[in-house]
């Protein structure tokens, strides 16, 4: 009984697979909305990755950097997306994007600002050695 | 917006060089190094900003980010790092149990992107099914003038964003100038030495005296106020 059904299983397979691959292909030839939003989300994750794991402060500064550039790239996809059905006021994720590269910005340059008061009064920039307010 | 030819190449170049250049920053020993892998992380971006026809934020990005920010990260570099470089710390990370913990974390957060995905799918594949990007640039291109070569158009992404940016952004534009008046006050204000403070008699009294006794150098700048005058 199953052999009969075997090679027709097999070749079932087969075909499933064969389509599942060319679907793969065809993403991989023709990268969607969906593939940009991918990449930022991987972004992120690197990026949250680094705030939890490290010791610098400093990289920990540059992990925010990174999560900030994943969110810019997701405005744009979205933002190129919409430009695609032709809407009115596509261009806004653009505007976001400047306005987040603003904020960020500001954030660098007050936070290096409190890295080097911080490394003034206790001499480190490892975030588990400053524990001023531990207890 | 679906890219095809060489914009699909070009895609996957920067994306892997994105990636691999963000999971380096994260891991690289040297601060320094992880300076440059994010530097080489935000050219990359910058890239897929070009592709998916956005100029004005990839150069926005570049001049900004690449030209202002990592800059002032690697003078801070240079500053701070001195003393972590000079006891050559072996460790970079965390505990194993805090490094553990967040791992399952960022696990968590893969596979909730992976499910949304694949669930996702089915309302992306509408999403995904529109034009190609090749002839959307074509008909959105007719009306601009050629370039010196005659085969391009020059875009008008940088104009339009403008007037987006002061039609309907004009508040938050402002906005912003006053928060990066702030931040610019507010770093100066941080970085002072304790020498500055006391020059410009910004100091408490109290604080003042404790600091006198551990450096007499203050004095010569300091503004003290006699008790009896």
């Amino acid at each position: 009984m199953f052999g009969i059904f075997a090679p027709a299983l097999f070749l079932l397979f087969q075909q499933a697979e064969r389509t599942r691959l060319g679907e793969m292909w065809e993403n991989i030839q023709h990268p969607n909305l969906s593939r940009f939003l991918f990449i930022g989300a991987l972004l992120f994750i690197i990026g949250v990755a680094g705030v939890l794991t490290r010791r610098n402060i400093i990289v920990i500064f540059m992990s925010i950097e990174l999560i900030m550039n994943a969110a810019n790239l997701n405005f744009i996809a979205f933002s190129r997306y919409l430009q695609s059905t032709g809407s009115a006021n596509a261009l806004a994720g653009q505007v976001f994007a400047v306005f987040i590269i603003v904020v960020a910005a500001a954030e660098a340059a007050i936070g290096l600002g409190i890295v080097i008061a911080l490394y003034r009064n206790k001499e480190t920039i490892l975030l588990d050695e400053i524990d001023l307010l531990k207890w | 917006m679906i890219l095809s030819g060489w914009e699909s190449v070009f895609f996957w170049i920067f994306a892997i060089a994105a990636i691999f250049a963000g999971l380096l920053t994260v891991m690289a020993r040297n601060t320094v190094h992880s300076a440059l892998f994010l530097i080489s992380t935000l050219v990359s971006v910058a890239a897929l900003f070009i592709l998916q026809g956005a100029e004005f934020i990839a150069g926005v990005q570049i001049l900004v980010y690449v030209g202002g920010v990592m800059v002032l990260f690697l003078f801070v570099i240079m500053l701070v790092n001195v003393g972590a470089e000079e006891r050559g710390d072996p460790m970079i990370f965390n505990k194993p149990k805090q490094v553990a913990a967040s791992l399952i974390f960022c696990l968590l957060l893969v596979l909730g992107m992976l499910t949304g995905l694949q669930k996702g799918a089915i309302g992306l594949a509408s999403l995904n099914k529109s034009e190609s990007a090749v002839d959307l640039k074509a008909k959105s291109d007719e009306g601009l003038a050629k370039a010196a070569t005659g085969t391009t158009r020059i875009t008008n992404d940088t104009q339009q964003m403008g007037g987006m940016l002061y039609r309907y952004g004009s508040l938050p534009f402002e906005v912003a100038s006053i928060l990066l008046l702030v931040a610019i006050i507010g770093s100066v204000m941080l970085a002072r030495t304790i020498k500055q403070e006391a020059a410009v008699d910004d100091l408490a009294p109290e604080v003042l005296q404790e600091e006198i006794q551990r450096e007499p150098e203050l004095t010569k700048v300091a503004v003290i106020e006699e008790a009896g005058s």
